[in-house]
C-alpha cells in the first residue's frame, strides 16, 4: 500500500470525525489527519495551503450538510483553485436525495479530480477501499 | 203574273213607320221602305227600292229565302238576329221579323220585313259574357270564390271556386243551411253566422273574416270569406260575397310563425349570448342571455347601438376591426378566449365566436356572434391552479421534509452502528468508555432530532389550529420577559413602535414562537462592533398585518443564501447557538396560518424580516 501524507476531514458531526479519524489510522498509513467543522473554514484552509505552495491534501472526505458553508459549495470552491494534482475527494453522506446524485455527477463531470460518492456508514473495507491516492 | 201592290197612296204612311222597316214583293225586290230603314242604309237618303233583298244585304243567310217564301204563303216564321253594316260602315245588331203584306183583296203580295236594333243590346251581352268568363279565370287564379243568396227565392249559388273550395261536385246545389254547416264548429260557425244574421237584419257587410271550414272530404281549410246585401228598389233581395282559399297562406304564416317562435325560444333559452350585426356593427338581433349581460330587460334598448355604444373606445375599436374582417374574409372565429369590459366596467370573459352571414350572392351582410361566459369556469380555473400550486408547493416541501427526515435519522443510525462497531471490536477500556460517552450524545442527538421534526409535523398537520385575534403589544412584552436574561447579557434594546391596540390574527403559541426567534436570532446574530438594537413597527395593508422586525445585526448575504435562509438544519453564522431550526419551524408556522415573510438584509449593517398575518382567517 502506497503511504498517504496528508487526509482532512470536512464533517460538522464531530462523532462523524471521531469514526472516521478511527477507521482511517487503524487502516491506513499516513502522516497527518486534519478534520474541519465546516466548508468555510476548510475552504480557508485550502486556500492558505495553496498560497503558501504547502501540500494539499491527498485525500478529502467531505459531508454535504454543514452550517455555513456545505459540502457542494466547498467543491465548487475547491475544484476553482488551480491544483495540479489529482485529489481524491470522498463525499461521505447519509442523504438519499436524487438531488445531491445529480450535484456529484455534475462536479464529477467538470473537475480532474477523482470524485467518489459514498453512502454512511462506512465500514473498514471501504475505508480502505477509498483511502487511496488517486 | 205578279201582283204589284199598289203603294202610292200608302208609300207616304209607310214612310212615316217608326221602326226600319221595307216592303218587299215576291221576287224579294225591296218595293217600299220606311225613313228609318233608307237612313240606316241608303246614302243621301235616298229612298231605295231598287234591287233584291239578297242584293243589297248579300251576307244574309239563303235560308231566310224559305222563311221568306213561307211568309208569302201566310206563313210567318222568326228570322233571328243578323248583323247588318249600315250606310257609315258601322256594325249594327238587328232582330229580324216578317210579316205578310196583304191586299185589299186580302191577297198575299209579299212581305213586310221590320228591323229592331238590337245593337246596344247585343253589345251588352258580350261584355257580360267577356265579364263573366273574366271573372271566373280570376276566380280560378286567386281562388277566390263567389257566391250570391237570393233572399226572396232562399236559394243560394256558389261558383265553381266556391265549390271547389268546398270539395263539392260541380252539379252540386247549396243551399244555405248547409252552406253554414260547412264552417268548422265552434268559433268559425259562429262568426259566419253571426255576420249573415247582421248582414240580413241591419245591413252589415262583412269582411276578411279568417275562418275554418271542413270539406266535403272532411279536411280542415282556412278560408276568408266576405259578404255584403245587395238593394233592389231600396229592399234587400240578397247578398253576394266572396270566398277565398288562404289555406296554403294561413299554414305558411303559421309555420313561419312557429318557426320564429321555435328559433326565439332556441335562441333566448340557450345558455350562451347569441346576436347578429349588421355590416355597420350595428346590433340588429339580441338573445335574453345578451340583454342580460347587457343589463337590459328589452333587446330594443339595444337594437341599432354598436359597440362603440357599448364598450369602452379601444375595445370597441378592436371588435369592429375583427368584424370588418370576419364579413371581408369570410372566415369565421371560433371559440376565441376574449374578456369584456361594458361601460358599467364590469368584465366578463367569454369564449365568443364570429360567423359570417352570407346573402344568396355569397356576399356577407352581417355576422352573428355567439358567446359562452366562461367568467365562473376562468375562476375555477385561477382556482384550481392556485390549489395545484399549492398541493406541488405542499409536495416539494413534503419531500423535502422526507429527505431532511431520512438523512437525520441516518446519519444517527450511521453514527450507532458504526459506534457499536467499534465497541464490539475495542479493548482498551479508556477507549470504551469514549466510545460510550459518544453513543450517549449521539442518542441525545437523535432525541433532540426527533423532538425538532415533531414539532414540524404537528405544525403542519394540525388543520383545525384555533387562530384568535391578538393584541400584539401584551405578546412583545411577554416575549420581553421571557428573552430578558438574552437581552440584558447582550446588552440589547428593543424598541417597539407598534401602534397601541394593534391586532393580529394569528395562533397564540405561533406568535409566540414567531417573536421568540426573530427578536432572538436578531440578538444572537448581532454585529460584535456594537450593541443589538431591534426596531419593532406594524401596519395593515391588503388583507394583511404586517409585523416588521428590524436589526442592526450581521446581516445576511440574501444571494447566496436567501434560498436556504429558511431551510432546516442551515446556519448562515459559525455561533455556538445557531441550530438551524427556529426559522425553519417560524415559517412553517407562517405558512400554516395563510401568511408569509419578507426578508431584506445588508452584510454588516442589519436584516429586516417583514411577517405577513393574514387577516382573513
Amino acid at each position: 500500500m502506497k503511504k498517504i501524507s496528508d487526509i482532512t476531514i470536512i464533517d460538522d458531526d464531530a462523532i462523524t470525525v471521531f469514526g472516521l479519524r478511527k477507521l482511517i489510522s487503524s487502516s491506513v498509513e499516513c502522516n497527518s489527519i486534519a478534520s474541519y467543522a465546516n466548508g468555510k473554514i476548510a475552504i480557508d484552509a485550502m486556500n492558505d495551503f495553496f498560497n503558501s505552495k504547502q501540500q494539499i491534501p491527498q485525500i478529502i472526505f467531505l459531508d454535504i450538510n454543514m452550517p455555513i458553508m456545505d459540502g457542494w459549495e466547498f467543491l465548487e470552491a475547491f475544484i476553482n483553485l488551480p491544483i495540479r494534482e489529482k485529489i481524491r475527494i470522498n463525499i461521505v453522506t447519509s442523504s438519499i436525495d436524487p438531488r445531491d446524485q445529480q450535484q456529484w455527477e455534475y462536479f464529477k463531470g467538470k473537475s480532474h479530480h477523482l470524485i467518489t460518492f459514498n453512502q454512511k456508514p462506512i465500514d473498514r473495507n471501504k475505508i480502505v477501499e477509498i483511502t487511496q491516492v488517486a | 203574273m205578279v201582283k204589284v201592290p199598289l203603294t202610292s197612296n200608302a208609300s207616304y204612311i209607310i214612310r212615316q213607320l217608326p221602326a226600319p222597316t221595307a216592303f218587299i214583293d215576291t221576287n224579294f225586290n225591296i218595293v217600299q221602305t220606311s225613313d228609318k230603314w233608307t237612313s240606316l242604309f241608303n246614302k243621301n237618303d235616298e229612298c231605295s227600292n231598287s234591287g233584291s233583298l239578297f242584293e243589297v244585304f248579300p251576307d244574309l243567310s239563303h235560308k231566310w229565302k224559305m222563311v221568306i217564301e213561307n211568309c208569302f204563303k201566310g206563313n210567318s216564321q222568326p228570322m233571328g238576329i243578323h248583323k247588318a253594316i249600315d250606310c257609315d260602315g258601322q256594325e249594327l245588331w238587328f232582330e229580324w221579323t216578317n210579316a205578310p203584306w196583304y191586299d185589299v183583296d186580302e191577297n198575299i203580295v209579299g212581305a213586310i220585313i221590320q228591323l229592331s236594333n238590337i245593337t246596344d243590346a247585343v253589345k251588352n251581352e258580350l261584355e257580360l259574357n267577356k265579364k263573366e268568363l273574366f271573372l271566373q279565370q280570376q276566380a280560378e287564379i286567386t281562388k277566390i270564390g263567389r257566391w250570391e243568396y237570393n233572399i226572396v227565392e232562399n236559394k243560394l249559388f256558389w261558383c265553381e271556386t266556391t265549390k271547389a273550395i268546398h270539395e263539392v261536385p260541380r252539379d252540386f246545389t247549396p243551399n244555405i243551411e248547409t252552406a253554414l254547416f260547412y264552417y268548422k264548429e265552434g268559433h268559425s260557425r259562429n262568426t259566419i253566422s253571426m255576420s249573415l244574421f247582421e248582414a240580413q237584419n241591419k245591413g252589415k257587410t262583412w269582411s276578411n273574416l279568417k275562418l275554418q271550414i271542413v270539406t266535403a272530404s272532411g279536411k280542415e281549410k282556412w278560408v276568408m270569406a266576405g259578404g255584403k246585401p245587395i238593394y233592389n228598389k231600396g229592399e234587400m233581395v240578397g247578398l253576394i260575397g266572396t270566398f277565398q282559399d288562404i289555406h296554403e297562406q294561413v299554414e305558411a304564416h303559421t309555420k313561419t310563425i312557429d318557426n320564429e317562435k321555435l328559433l326565439r325560444t332556441l335562441i333566448d333559452n340557450l345558455p350562451v349570448n347569441v346576436y347578429i350585426k349588421d355590416t355597420e356593427s350595428r346590433k340588429v338581433l339580441i338573445n335574453k342571455a345578451e340583454c342580460e349581460y347587457l343589463g337590459v330587460n328589452d333587446p330594443k334598448e339595444i337594437i341599432g347601438k354598436n359597440d362603440f355604444d357599448l364598450y369602452p373606445l379601444e375595445a370597441a375599436r378592436k371588435s369592429r376591426a375583427e368584424d370588418l374582417k370576419v364579413m371581408n374574409t369570410l372566415k369565421p372565429v371560433i371559440g376565441k378566449e376574449t374578456k369584456k369590459t361594458t361601460l358599467d366596467g364590469k368584465v366578463t370573459s367569454f369564449l365568443s365566436s364570429k360567423i359570417p352571414l352570407l346573402n344568396s350572392k355569397g356576399i356577407a351582410y352581417g355576422i352573428v356572434g355567439i358567446s359562452l361566459d366562461i367568467t365562473r369556469l376562468k375562476e375555477k380555473e385561477k382556482e384550481l391552479r392556485n390549489i395545484i400550486n399549492i398541493a406541488s408547493v405542499q409536495n416539494k416541501k413534503l419531500l423535502n421534509f422526507a429527505h431532511i427526515v431520512s438523512h437525520n435519522l441516518r446519519s444517527h443510525s450511521a453514527n450507532f452502528s458504526m459506534l457499536l462497531n467499534f465497541l464490539e471490536n475495542e479493548e482498551d477500556e479508556n477507549e470504551k468508555t469514549k466510545i460510550v460517552e459518544m453513543l450517549t450524545k449521539a442518542s441525545n442527538n437523535l432525541l433532540e432530532t426527533l423532538d425538532n421534526l415533531n414539532e414540524v409535523v404537528s405544525i403542519n398537520t394540525n388543520t383545525n389550529i384555533e387562530i384568535k385575534e391578538l393584541p400584539l403589544n401584551d405578546k412583545i412584552l411577554d416575549t420581553k420577559q421571557h428573552l430578558s436574561s438574552l437581552l440584558s447579557n447582550n446588552n440589547a434594546t428593543i424598541e417597539n413602535n407598534v401602534p397601541e391596540d394593534f391586532m393580529v390574527h394569528s395562533v397564540p403559541a405561533y406568535l409566540d414562537s414567531i417573536l421568540t426567534n426573530f427578536i432572538s436570532n436578531a440578538v444572537k446574530y448581532k454585529h460584535p462592533e456594537r450593541d443589538a438594537k431591534v426596531i419593532l413597527s406594524a401596519e395593515k395593508k391588503d388583507n394583511y398585518s404586517i409585523l416588521t422586525i428590524a436589526d442592526n445585526g450581521l446581516g445576511i448575504n440574501l444571494e447566496k443564501y436567501g434560498k436556504k435562509l429558511f431551510g432546516m438544519y442551515k446556519t448562515f453564522h459559525d455561533h455556538k447557538d445557531a441550530r438551524g431550526i427556529g426559522l425553519y419551524l417560524t415559517k412553517n408556522q407562517i405558512d400554516a396560518m395563510n401568511g408569509k415573510v419578507e426578508v431584506s438584509s445588508v452584510v454588516g449593517k442589519g436584516t429586516e424580516f417583514k411577517i405577513f398575518f393574514n387577516e382573513k382567517n
